[in-house]
């Protein structure tokens, strides 16, 4: 493949890390696509993006871009990176993780980026499991569903994760899957512009480990069922409560402006240094 | 991405592409030949989708904008007339 005939060849380190390691048919490597279009839309030079993972199938996404990267710790992905926030407030840095990486690990993390607003983009892949482990249940697995630390099916009520995002604070949310990859790419776009914490949730599937447990057939049959079982905000409005819980509602469900939380702690530090610099004036007036 | 001028039939209307897959990364998903709208791509019997009637492309991009693997792309195509 050359530069010529392809738009994303430009984003990959394609020359050492292909082809990427995902199970044939795995929507990870969609999402990944879907950065790259939107990142490539707003015309972002490659230097001043930094993708941060932690671990998981959807962990490795930064070995295969050609961006700033950090592959870091299981659930600690955006720990690193609101320390690299804070050092460099001027990068685009995204946030690209699985669902237990997360949220299950990782949820205190994730609710308290939401909640101080911290200028990150982050993107949860949820394929509801954790693929890259074997399929053990994580904390957006479906009731009822099996896995392989839930054989007689899981008993655990998943956590929403838009709605989680938003009610701890965070400035944009929105929720798509890997089948409307277009509108994933236009969502991605929307929270790399927002100033504050946005999140997009990418729903995908694993037909490795959850659609074998579940006899849900491979890729194309769970691609498939993304396409017939999600609806829009506004078709999802019309539906009887009942129907809702069995249907991915897709949409923005949060796009408001908050202060930013790097912007607000660079004003605490010239308050400080206001403060510092009027006692040493007052100090040396006294002597 | 330069397109490319190829002589096709005169009742072909609007946009078209030339598909290009990437053998050495395509892994046979099948989600391409499974979602292609229009027909143009198949598996063959290695499970490797192959391009069985390009005329019928309309350059929807489903194909290109879905793979897992970044294996395949399609070309803008100016049909000369
Ligand atoms: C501290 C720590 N605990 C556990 C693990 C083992 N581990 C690796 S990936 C993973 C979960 C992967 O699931 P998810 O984050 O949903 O990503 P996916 O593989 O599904 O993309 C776990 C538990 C680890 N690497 N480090
Ligand atoms: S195990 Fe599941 S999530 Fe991991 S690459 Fe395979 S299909 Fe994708
Ligand atoms: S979608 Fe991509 S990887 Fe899958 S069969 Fe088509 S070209 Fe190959
Ligand atoms: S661009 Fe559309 S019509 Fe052409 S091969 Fe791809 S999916 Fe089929």
């Amino acid at each position: 493949m050359s530069k010529d005939e392809h738009s994303a060849y430009n984003y990959l380190r394609h020359t050492k890390k292909f082809p990427n390691v995902w199970c044939s048919g795995c929507g990870i490597g969609i999402v990944m696509s879907a950065l790259i279009r939107a990142i490539d839309r707003i015309g972002l030079a490659k230097d001043d993006v930094a993708v941060i993972s932690g671990i998981g199938c959807t962990g490795r996404m930064p070995v295969y871009l050609d961006f700033n990267t950090m592959h870091t710790t299981h659930g600690r992905a955006l720990a690193f990176a609101t320390g690299l926030k804070f050092a460099r407030p001027e990068l685009k840095v995204i946030v690209i993780m699985g669902d237990g990486d997360a949220l299950a690990i990782g949820g205190n993390h994730f609710i308290h980026a939401a909640r101080r607003n911290i200028g990150l983009t982050a993107i949860v892949v949820n394929n509801s499991i954790y693929g890259m482990t074997g399929g053990q249940h994580s904390p957006t697995t479906p009731l009822g569903s099996r896995a392989a630390t839930a054989p007689y099916g899981n008993i655990e009520p998943p956590f929403p994760v838009c709605e989680l995002a938003a009610a701890a604070g965070a400035a944009y949310v929105a929720r798509s899957t890997v089948y409307h990859a277009v509108e994933l790419d236009r969502y991605i776009e929307q929270a790399i512009r927002k100033n504050g914490f946005s999140l997009v949730e990418a729903v995908s599937y694993c037909h490795t480990t959850f659609g074998r447990m579940n006899k849900l057939g491979p890729a194309v049959e769970m691609m498939r069922r993304l396409k017939e079982n999600s609806v829009t905000k506004a078709a999802a409005e019309k539906l009887a409560p009942s129907e809702r819980p069995d249907v991915i509602v897709r949409g923005v469900f949060r796009d408001e402006d908050r202060p930013e939380y790097t912007a607000l702690y660079d004003e605490v530090v010239r308050r400080a240094q206001g403060a510092a610099g009027a006692s040493v004036r007052s100090a040396g007036g006294a002597g | 991405m330069p397109a490319i001028t190829e002589a096709r039939p005169a009742a072909h209307k609007g946009p078209r592409g030339r598909v290009v897959i990437f053998g050495t990364w395509c892994k046979g998903c099948g989600l391409c030949v499974e979602f292609c709208p229009t027909g143009v791509l198949a598996l063959d019997q290695d499970s490797h989708p192959i391009v069985v009637a390009p005329e019928k492309c309309t350059a929807c991009h489903w194909c290109d904008t879905h793979c897992p693997d970044l294996a395949i792309v399609v070309q803008p195509l100016e049909v000369a007339r």
